[in-house]
């Protein structure tokens, strides 16, 4: 092996090769940074919210402005035949009243404790008080216990609660949750009675996008009510349609809003997905700036030894050496480069943790920029290297 | 000197177009991407109101439970919000601040004449408001102190909701159907679109400025209630007098204080107004008022998203690695001219003079990649603009336009100084013999 001349030539043009470790360094540390980052972004948006099909789940929003509709009767008479009127709809599969829309951003929480610890810090309970036929509405799955019973949705007080696993594991750690008791809204305990697998609340991009229950009633708001309303796969569109029409023929004086849930998790991602995008092209456009420069580099330092690639060629050295004199070469450096790009990865990672709230860096994630880079580093050589190997024996003969 | 140095650069770049463009490419990329995520956070993050925003004053009053803190994991901050009263009778009837603004966000409807009713984006607020954050107007101005004592009907309109209206027209004292109330336009604003919603960072700050402005002294009679976030510990929130009547927050309230003085005046004022609800059942907590100033308030809400700042510093890291390619771009172009500059030193150029002669190609390299790059980022903050559709509205000012040429001038200087350093420690003589 030829470790030693390398090694000797290396250390002789070392600004060069010290250029190389600086470049593949930063640009290790920068990638991978921006790709955890991008990593975790995806996570959030694509995690699925446990909603079935949102495709065809569309959230409705009524806003009454006709003042008739401030008493609350007339208010509460119109939400039902509503409900009564968009179940009459051909291609829907079920309607339900709801307080909060899951993705959308905004939605209720109040602080739950056990009836034992009520001095205690209060668990974040995002909450969604639903009216009939919720489960087969919101589609999520019920894997323990039972669903509420008609005559919990007209009681006036909150006596049950369902919730989702991630919610009872962090209430009740131990034990059966379904029959156990906690306390929220101040008042008398509320009783277990089913569990959902998994939800999304209205902030998915919170630390706690996991914890909701749901709770019967008929919920109410003076100045808005939202419906969910399932439709048959391939009847979103017309079903849009009709809504818009039930519901003003219905009672004229509001207006109404439909979106698939589709559309209100890409309004609530919109930012991150923008940050991605950013994220993306920077990543495309490093890696891109990277390899150039080292394919730059290493041609210089090609066309500057070109004599002495002639002579070593004359005294016998093979095609095959040549290029692996240049690949070896390479390899050292760039190891080198990755050694630096490993720490300042590191590094990076923990400014942006303190500067910017960033989470560690995964290990594997690491290694796979180092292998990338690696390979990359032994790619671009690739090029200028082969040309060195076209240099033919009778360079050397020639006078400059 | 700088001229012929310029001239000598100038021909360089000519000479070698590929190697140049190359060069002026790398570092165009590097300074569109730095000035386009600069400029990103600088909106996000800098001050909204320069000069002023020192004697803005985010009034805090903890109200809270008296059993636990508003946030247990803080727990010293009172709430982040007002409740009415206290808005109405610490916030509106004080008359120790120069100007003050109690106020919320809410959604009502519109109703032009012979078009389907919409409802808008709406801030009910005192008239303050506009004066407090240097609000501009295209026409009229705030409803006067007088019409807000009567309780007038009287709202300002967006420049966007005015051209949706009444066409690009002077629209004042003309009147608009707001829910079921008669208003007449009091003023028209400027176009204006801060890129963080900096006066209510909670019920989105990435929003653009309401709509519509109304009087805050027609809330209550109009039952107008907020859209946005509501914190309560007690109960009957639900209902509109119960949001007004309950110890709910959701109200935001500023004040302008001009002096020490003033400030002491007003916190103290705070306290006994505190220690008088006190006495009557209410404020169980000690007391716990804060006047935060903006910035502060902004900081401590984290109101930048952290996503602006990673940004920012990953752009600056791969202006870096621009910079290090064109160290060697250069390098590998100076050095391929050593036996022309050997030659130039044996005819008595000093090693200064070929340094400085290098040092400015690079600038020259660096200002015309710094000038593309500027360019770059101007289109590029274009398309993320259509991409938002009007969610926020970046744009380069001449502090950005400035710093982008900055950090140009630094990147030439950094990536220059050791090709230039190199080439001027070139011995006349080695490359003399070579010829």
């Amino acid at each position: 092996m030829e470790l030693g001349p390398i090694f000797r030539a290396l250390v002789k043009n070392r600004t060069r090769f010290v250029l190389i470790v600086l470049e593949v360094g930063l640009a290790l540390a920068v990638v991978v940074n921006c790709v955890h980052q991008l990593s975790e972004i995806r996570a959030t948006v694509t995690k699925p919210s446990g909603l079935a099909d949102e495709e065809n789940l569309l959230r409705v929003l009524v806003q009454p402005f006709d003042p008739e509709l401030r008493d609350r009767d007339r208010a509460e008479s119109l939400r039902q035949a509503d409900v009564r009127r968009l179940q009459n709809l051909p291609g829907v599969v079920a309607v339900t009243r709801t307080s909060a829309v899951p993705l959308s951003g905004s939605g209720n929480s109040s602080g739950i404790r056990l009836p034992e610890k009520r001095d205690a810090d209060p668990i974040p309970g995002p909450n969604f008080e639903v009216s009939e036929d919720w489960l087969r509405t919101f589609g999520v799955e019920l894997v323990r216990g039972r669903d509420f019973l008609p005559e919990d949705y007209a009681s006036e007080s909150v006596a049950e609660a369902i919730l989702t696993e991630a919610l009872a594991r962090r209430l009740f750690p131990e034990g059966d949750p379904l029959g156990r008791q906690f306390v929220v809204f101040g008042s008398e305990p509320v009783t277990v009675v089913g569990l959902v697998a998994h939800m999304t609340n209205a902030w998915p991009d919170s630390e706690v996008a996991d914890l909701a229950f749901f709770y019967p009633g008929r919920p109410v708001y003076e100045r808005y009510s939202f419906y969910l309303v399932r439709v048959t796969p391939g009847l979103a569109g017309e079903v849009r349609q009709a809504i818009d029409k039930a519901l003003l023929a219905e009672h004229s004086g509001r207006t109404v809003e439909v979106q698939s849930m589709t559309e209100v998790r890409a309004e609530t991602f919109r930012q991150s997905q923008f940050v991605a995008r950013l994220l993306s092209a920077v990543i495309v456009l490093l890696v891109f700036v990277t390899a150039l420069g080292i394919a730059g580099v290493t041609s210089f330092s090609v066309t500057q030894r070109t004599r002495q690639i002639g002579t070593r060629r004359a005294l016998g050295a093979t095609r095959g050496e040549i290029l692996r004199y240049f690949l070896v070469e390479n390899a050292l450096v760039t190891a080198l480069g990755l050694v630096v790009g490993i720490a300042l990865a590191f590094g990076l990672n923990d400014g942006l943790a303190r500067f910017a709230s960033a989470t560690r860096l995964p290990l594997g994630l690491v290694f796979g920029g180092t292998v990338f880079f690696a390979v990359l580093g032994q790619a671009t050589t690739l090029v200028p290297a082969l040309r060195a190997t076209k240099v033919p024996p009778v360079v050397a003969t020639r006078a400059v | 000197m700088v001229g012929y140095n310029l001239k000598l650069g100038w021909q360089s770049l000519r000479r070698t177009p590929v190697l140049s463009s190359l060069a002026i490419a790398a570092i165009a990329l590097g300074i569109g991407v730095a000035t386009t995520c600069v400029t990103i956070h600088y909106l996000l993050a800098g001050d909204p109101l320069p000069g002023k925003s020192d004697r803005l004053f985010y009034v805090r009053l903890d109200s809270w439970d008296p059993e636990r803190p508003f946030d247990s994991d803080f727990p010293e901050r009172p709430p982040n919000q007002l409740t009415y009263r206290d808005a109405l009778a610490a916030v509106v009837e004080s008359d120790i601040p120069a100007r003050k603004a109690a106020m919320f966000r809410a959604r009502l409807y519109l109703h032009p004449e012979g078009a389907q009713p919409f409802s808008a984006d709406t801030r009910v607020t005192t008239r303050d408001f506009f004066a407090l954050f240097a609000v501009p107007f295209r026409f009229g101005d705030a409803w006067s102190a007088e019409a807000e004592a009567r309780g007038e009907a009287q709202v300002v309109l967006s420049a966007e909701i005015n051209r949706k209206l009444f066409g690009e027209a002077n629209s004042v004292g003309r009147t608009i159907k707001i829910d079921q109330q008669i208003f007449t336009v009091a003023g028209v604003l400027a176009p204006w679109r801060p890129a963080l919603k900096f006066y209510d960072i909670h019920n989105g700050s990435e929003r653009s400025p309401e709509e519509i402005y109304i009087p805050f002294a027609l809330a209550r009679p109009l039952g107008i209630v907020n859209a946005g976030n509501t914190s309560s510990w007690g109960q009957g929130w639900q209902t509109v007098d119960g949001k007004y009547d309950s110890e709910a927050v959701w109200l935001q309230g500023w004040v302008e204080l001009e002096s020490d003085s003033q400030k002491q005046a007003y916190q103290s004022f705070l306290d006994q107004y505190t220690d008088g609800q006190r006495a009557a059942g209410r404020f169980q907590r000690k007391n716990n008022n804060q006047l935060q100033p903006m910035r502060a308030w902004h900081q401590q809400e984290e109101a930048v998203p952290p996503s602006a700042k990673s940004l920012m510093v990953i752009a600056l890291a791969f202006l870096g690695i621009c910079a290090v390619n064109l160290i060697g771009l250069l390098l590998g172009k100076f050095l391929a001219r050593a036996p022309e500059v050997g030659v130039r030193r044996a005819l008595g150029a000093s090693r200064a003079a070929v340094f400085v002669q290098h040092l400015v190609e690079c600038e020259l390299t660096a200002v015309g990649g710094g000038l593309a790059g500027i360019l770059l980022s101007w289109g590029v903050l274009g398309v993320i603009n259509r991409a938002l559709e009007g969610d926020v509205h970046y744009r380069l000012d001449l502090p950005m336009i400035g710093t982008g040429f900055g950090l140009t001038l630094v990147a030439g200087l950094v990536a220059g100084l050791y090709p230039a350093w190199r080439i001027c420690s070139v011995p006349p003589a080695t490359h003399l013999k070579l010829q």
